[in-house]
């Protein structure tokens, strides 16, 4: 029998390295075993924000952290959805609200009263259905008096280096070692790491080595079979630009992800500012030419510390080869169009913990944890590429292109079933439940050709009703929700008292 | 085509009857007509049938009265089944409903720290950490909500009933809601000549039985979905060679246990379910090893009453149709494929096949994507209930006659291969959040036939032997007290839903 695991080694930077960090940290390290993170050179620019989906707070609780701090340390802005305009010629911008488990109506999705309803003349749009959109439109904040349970949460945009600024604070109290650094070497021995040689000489040896590095893959770039697997065939963004704007008041509950001609601009209000970032292919447009485009395109002017980078979106063939894991981005990567990054770094981690090995030996785990992974990637994916297959921009070479592309058959089949039914296919792994592909779908203009015949079984009368009253509840429910500046004036007077009676 | 509208339900039994009384519910018969043919003739397969907890959706959709259900039904209750001589002779484990211990707090699932207490020396008993499996055990049943701390979640229970009248009970459900039943034989079947559809079936009386919409519920023999469409079948055999199953009823000498139990024999297993008013048994073998005669031989001989019929002979082959949906013709019940009652898995596939249609099922014409779409969702349920089942053959230390010495030595699909693998090395058994047998069940039946995980999650050392043992104490505590609350199962079924004397002469 081999030895039991004692010293796991993270390598990366920025939030993913220290949510890395605090979550082994925070299960493990009562079992005796010790974490150290090798912290190499930030890759994150001043105007970097992070958009996050509401699970981020799960994480935030597991490990301990308080949220207030999000909001008094990161400049963050909690949101209630992301608002998808100029996806089409000619239908309006929709939102995609976080939704959580809509209650059923007569017993069924309601969903299928909407495709029975809209067949027979209603005309109120979907996303007024959706208690998230509707908070989102009405600039509120997916809370309830007391604590009580909401069918709908709130996400967040953070400043991206005050957040990993936090949350390094926050792991190295829970007493965790690090050091900056950068790799001159990875010493192997077959499909394992027996250390990595830092740039000062220092060997630095571990049972397991988990790569945060983000999309430079410090570790896993460099094990057997971890090659990257192209996604450009489908998406053809390359480019990303960040930027800042000045900050919007009031201050919006959502963000908003414009379609332009080359691709697409995102605007995430932070407290202190915009966040800007645009995502776009280089065969179509130059860098220069966007960043002229730019105070158009985003209907603001722009500050000066716009940055460029490389996009690549794919991924890796393995996560977990011999001793080393790759979590996040070092495992695959996409756009930020839905707010996954971090999401992405959290659900891997999740998937860690679970699988943690238990022996510094033959690591049976690391199959399954590959094959989480790519489920995971897949389904992100495919929920990316909607928004470019469903687009209605015609006469616009990049996004006919878009539209005529075949897509992957895991996506069409989502797109088939839900033509034929209105009810979404859903894949183990998931981070999208079926609200949130119904909202995108039809919110790009999908309509279902049929519905459930369960629903013809509700008298017209009955069905009537179910809508308005689901109407009337998400009125009542969002007119009852602070607007965001009151949200996180509230946040702020908390820890003003807070601080007092510390005092 | 024309809006679906009239629903034609071929062979009655529990598959047909099921179908006919969701339908009945579901769609009504103002703007659709459901007519069940059925022939006295052929009878019905249906024996003492034991259920997983699933069925309670089945029931809620119908929205039947418990009570109720289990008077007309001669039922009992059932918390698990009891494995005897699986893993070798002499040995027993019971794989309950309900789950194993409770939640520690940050902790990881609680088997890890229970593999951790035995691997330090600890009792291997682990009943006393399942409610469900306490209370069989000493013969108890009540229904019990979750604990209102939370630690405990309700008693998970299912039902072991009589499927003849199980059917009949449907029956009388589905006719008072307006679905007709035809009494005759289907001699032939009537196709579009374009589009291949089924049109009509002729019965033997030259009656004329028009549909919109087909279920196949003729039994093994998948009067239309292979008589018709030719859907395939994939043989299973190879990973599950019992191919046969001798029943009889036998009186009953004991109070009805609240639990199924299977006996493995030199050729297979032998069941006994428990009804209020006698006792189901059955022999499942493989007709290489064992022949039909000395089967129901050996079962008379082992039966623990007076047999009250006739030994009834079943022949079968495990697998699946290939195709579960056709056109305008689905297979539900045995014309869908069969796997045997191990793991009381039949009118589950059943319940699942009728609710899948409902989602999927066509206004007007048959969406092929739909239908892809339920096809696929079938395999997977398929797959992974073949997976569970074989586990119980394959992982086994007998080899005390060439049928357990083929199963031993058999190879096993892939997706079981890996399952097995993760669970020798550290008890895994998270697999897919969607599987219809979760942990419990995975941990129950592996480690009761001897599959033992070398190790457990490293976070389950997070605790002090004491505080392990602590937390271990208040589960086993919190449970004791459950158990010991409950009545006899006896006692449960005479205060509220005893069969009525005519029910029990039947």
């Amino acid at each position: 029998m081999t030895r039991r695991i004692e010293q796991v080694v993270v390598v990366g930077a920025d939030a993913p390295a220290w949510m890395a960090a605090a979550a082994i940290q925070n299960s493990v390290s009562a079992a005796g075993i010790r974490v150290r993170v090798i912290e190499l050179p930030t890759q994150l620019q001043p105007a970097d924000a992070y958009s996050a989906l509401p699970e981020l707070a799960g994480f935030h609780h597991r490990i301990g952290l308080p949220e207030d701090l999000l909001f008094t340390l990161c400049k963050a802005v909690p949101i209630a959805g992301r608002r998808f305009s100029n996806w089409s010629g000619a239908a309006l911008p929709f939102i995609h609200g976080f939704d959580r488990s809509p209650p059923p109506a007569a017993g069924l999705g309601f969903t299928q009263l909407w495709i029975k309803g809209r067949q027979k003349g209603l005309r109120t749009e979907f996303e007024n259905f959706s208690l998230a959109s509707v908070a989102a439109k009405a600039g509120r904040v997916p809370v309830a008096a007391g604590g009580a349970a909401l069918h709908a949460a709130f996400g967040y945009n953070l400043d991206a280096g005050a957040y990993s600024a936090l949350l390094r604070h926050f792991t190295m109290r829970g007493g965790v070692e690090s050091k900056a650094a950068t790799i001159a070497d990875v010493e192997t021995e077959g499909d394992r790491i027996i250390a990595v040689i830092l740039n000062d000489g220092e060997r630095v040896e571990a049972d397991l080595f988990v790569d945060a590095s983000g999309p430079r893959a410090a570790l896993i770039g460099r094990m057997r079979g971890a090659d990257v697997e192209s996604w450009r065939e489908w998406l053809p963004c390359d480019r990303m630009l960040v930027a800042s704007a000045r900050g919007l008041r009031p201050l919006p509950a959502f963000s908003q992800i414009s379609a332009f001609r080359h691709g697409w601009i995102g605007l995430s209000p932070l407290q202190d500012r915009t966040a800007v970032v645009a995502v776009y292919d280089s065969r179509e447009t130059s860098d220069q030419a966007v960043l002229e485009d730019l105070p158009a395109l985003a209907n603001m002017p722009i500050g000066g510390d716009a940055i460029v980078s490389g996009l690549s979106q794919g991924i890796r063939r393995r996560a977990w080869v011999g001793n080393c894991v790759a979590i996040g981005e070092s495992a695959f990567s996409l756009e930020p169009l839905d707010g996954t990054q971090l999401h992405i770094v959290h659900y891997c981690i999740s998937q860690l913990m679970t699988l943690f090995p238990v022996e510094a030996g033959a690591f049976p785990e690391a199959e399954l944890y590959d094959r989480i992974v790519h489920r995971l990637a897949v389904n992100l994916r495919d929920f990316q590429l909607a928004h470019y297959k469903l687009n209605r921009r015609f006469d616009m070479p990049f996004w006919d292109a878009c539209r005529d592309a075949a897509v992957p058959e895991t996506l069409q089949r989502k797109l088939d079933v839900f033509t034929a039914r209105g009810r979404v296919p859903l894949n183990d792994d998931e981070t999208f439940q079926e609200q949130d592909w119904d909202s995108l779908f039809i919110g790009h203009g999908l309509m279902p050709q049929s519905y459930d015949p369960r629903v013809d079984a509700i008298p017209e009368q009955e069905h009537i009703a179910q809508v308005q009253a689901r109407l009337n509840d998400i009125v009542g429910l969002v007119e009852a929700m602070p607007p965001v500046d009151d949200f996180l004036a509230g946040v702020n007077s908390r820890q003003a008292a807070e601080a007092e009676a510390v005092g | 085509m024309q809006q679906v509208k009239d629903i034609v339900v071929v062979g009655g039994g529990t598959a047909g009857w099921m179908a006919a009384a969701a339908f009945a519910k579901v769609l009504g018969t103002q703007a659709h007509t459901i007519t069940l043919v059925e022939s006295e003739e052929i009878g019905t397969v249906g024996v003492g049938e034991a259920t997983i907890p699933p069925i309670m959706q089945y029931n809620a959709l119908l929205g039947i009265d418990e009570d109720e259900f289990v008077r007309e039904t001669n039922a009992t209750f059932k918390l698990g089944i009891e494995f005897i001589d699986w893993r070798k002779k002499g040995s027993s484990y019971f794989h309950p409903f309900g789950v194993f211990g409770a939640n520690i707090k940050g902790g990881v699932g609680f088997m890890n720290y229970w593999l951790r207490w035995v691997q330090a020396g600890g009792d291997p008993d682990y009943s006393h950490f399942i409610a469900e499996g306490e209370a069989a055990r000493e013969g108890r049943f009540a229904r019990v909500p979750a604990s209102p701390d939370g630690q405990l979640p309700r008693l998970n229970y299912a039902y072991q009933f009589d499927a003849a009248t199980y059917a009949a009970y449907l029956r009388g459900y589905a006719e008072r809601r307006g679905a007709v039943r035809r009494e005759g034989k289907v001699v032939d079947v009537e196709q579009n000549p374009e589009t291949g559809y089924i049109e009509a079936v002729k019965l033997a009386d030259g009656t004329r039985v028009a549909g919109d919409f087909f279920i196949d519920c003729s039994g093994f023999r998948g009067l239309l979905i292979e008589g018709v469409f030719k859907a395939g079948f994939d043989d299973w055999s190879h990973w599950l060679p019992n191919n046969r199953a001798v029943a009889v009823p036998c009186e009953r000498v004991e109070d009805p246990t609240p639990f199924t139990r299977s006996t493995a024999r030199e050729a297979g297993w032998q069941w006994r379910i428990p009804l209020q008013h006698r006792t189901g048994n059955g022999y499942v073998f493989c007709d290489s090893y064992l022949s039909e005669d000395e089967a129901a031989q050996r079962l008379l001989e082992r039966l623990d009453g007076k047999p009250l019929a006739d030994p009834k002979i079943l022949r079968f082959t495990a697998g699946k149709r290939r195709l579960g949906w056709v056109k305008n013709c689905l297979a539900v019940g045995l014309s869908s494929g069969f796997l045997e009652p191990l793991e009381s898995t039949s009118i589950h596939l059943i319940q699942i096949a009728i609710m899948k249609l409902f989602e999927f099922f066509p206004q007007r014409e048959v969406n092929p994507v739909l239908i892809d779409m339920y096809n696929r969702e079938m395999d997977v349920l398929y797959d992974h209930v073949r997976d569970f089942i074989i586990g119980h053959y394959k992982v086994t230390d007998r080899d005390d006659t060439p049928y357990w010495q083929y199963c031993r030595s058999m190879s096993v699909p892939d997706s079981l291969g890996a399952k097995l693998e993760l669970f020798s090395d550290r008890g895994e058994t998270r697999w897919l959040p969607s599987d219809l047998f979760g942990e419990t069940s995975w941990f129950a039946v592996l480690y009761g036939q001897g599959l033992i995980p070398r190790s457990y999650h490293p976070v389950a050392n997070a605790l002090s032997d004491d505080e392990l043992q602590r937390a271990l104490a208040s589960i086993s505590g919190a449970i004791r007290r459950r158990v010991d609350a409950l009545p006899s199962h006896a006692a449960f079924i005479e205060s509220c839903c005893a069969a009525r004397p005519a029910a029990t002469a039947a």
